[in-house]
């Protein structure tokens, strides 16, 4: 059942990669935050479905929604001369530990109920 | 089945946008950081090395005119011309043309003072041939010893040998022949401008270029060629 996102995952990088697409140095800042904010979301959406509190619509928007807020923050910081794309970095980074930690302690919680079924 | 292709959706797009950024990073566009005057210098070697690959051709075009023209008693001939012209290439051959004498001497100080005569040292003469390249010459030969593509200069025991030949010690000659009598003046003026006098005047000796003449000798390098990478093709081939 993991097989489809993982065969996304791998068409992504191998479009990404034969493309060869570059953008410029300087907005290469901003790529960077918006796949940590994706990441952040991806983790969310994972967590949500094995907490069965998954919801598609909270799912997607938050996944578009943060990575345009996580732009947006990185861009008005540049404006205003203030390194604002620390509080996306930061905010995401812990989300992303937390949702971590949740995910292996369901994932661990669900391998000791299983072990203790087949005893 | 629905969440899976949401999820497979979001990880595409996050590969491509992961990828994207490793291409950034790991493979920065290379500028061009050439002014207008380098593109020039370029622009002209490559013109240089056009007009060179087209006279090669029209060469090889009137050989092969040559070749059809001829009957079959005369392609012997033909073709012994063509062995005599790649021989003339490979430097075998004595040559007679424009170019220029070089006599090397010890320089006037090192006499006054009674220093002891030393040989020209393989590097300098390396160094000598290296500038001399800077302009076109056809053949070049040191101390009676032709120097062809194939030649080494190098110590051997002590000695700068040409060849696996001793290089005498200084007074010698050199001899440049060019192709033309402007090739010649090129080369006189180009190394009296060089700076190579200096390394030469550092060992002792002294570099004395002669005038562009109208009939300079080279000797052919008559000892056989080593061939140690060409095969000869099976007949019928």
């Amino acid at each position: 059942m993991m097989w489809l996102p993982l065969l996304g995952l791998i068409l992504g990088v191998t479009l990404g990669l034969l493309s060869d697409i570059q953008i410029p140095q300087i907005y290469s800042n901003y790529l960077s935050i918006a796949i940590l904010a994706a990441l952040d979301s991806l983790f969310g959406g994972m967590r949500a479905s094995l907490q069965q509190v998954y919801d598609d619509k909270i799912f997607i928007t938050g996944f578009f929604f943060n990575i345009v807020l996580a732009i947006g923050l990185a861009f008005l910081g540049v404006h205003l001369g203030l390194d604002l794309y620390l509080a996306a970095i930061f905010a995401f980074g812990i989300r992303l530990f937390q949702n971590i930690a949740i995910i292996r302690r369901i994932l661990l919680t669900k391998w000791a109920n299983r072990k203790k079924n087949q005893e | 089945m629905r969440h899976q292709l949401k999820f497979t959706i979001v990880l595409l797009i996050i590969g491509f946008l992961v990828a994207i950024q490793y291409n950034t990073v790991q493979k920065p566009a290379e500028r061009d950081t050439r002014d207008m005057w380098a593109i020039r210098f370029e622009l002209s070697n490559e013109q240089k090395m056009h007009s060179d690959l087209l006279n090669e051709i029209r060469n090889l075009d009137k050989t092969i005119q040559t070749y059809q023209s001829l009957n079959e008693e005369n392609a012997e001939t033909a073709l012994q011309d063509t062995v005599e012209d790649l021989r003339k290439q490979a430097g075998m051959t004595d040559i007679v043309g424009p170019g220029l004498i070089i006599e090397v001497n010890p320089s006037p100080e090192s006499i006054a003072i009674g220093a002891e005569i030393s040989d020209i040292s393989p590097d300098l003469l390396t160094r000598f041939v290296n500038e001399l390249n800077r302009v076109e010459w056809q053949a070049l030969e040191i101390d009676g010893k032709r120097y062809t593509s194939l030649s080494s200069i190098r110590d051997i025991n002590g000695y700068t040998t040409v060849n696996g030949l001793n290089v005498a010690s200084p007074p010698f000659l050199i001899k440049v022949v060019t192709d033309t009598i402007e090739d010649s003046e090129k080369a006189y003026n180009g190394l009296h401008a060089s700076l190579i006098h200096d390394d030469f005047y550092l060992d002792d000796l002294l570099l004395k270029i002669g005038m562009p003449m109208e009939r300079v000798e080279v000797k052919g390098w008559k000892e056989k060629i080593n061939n140690l990478y060409l095969k000869e093709l099976p007949k019928g081939e």
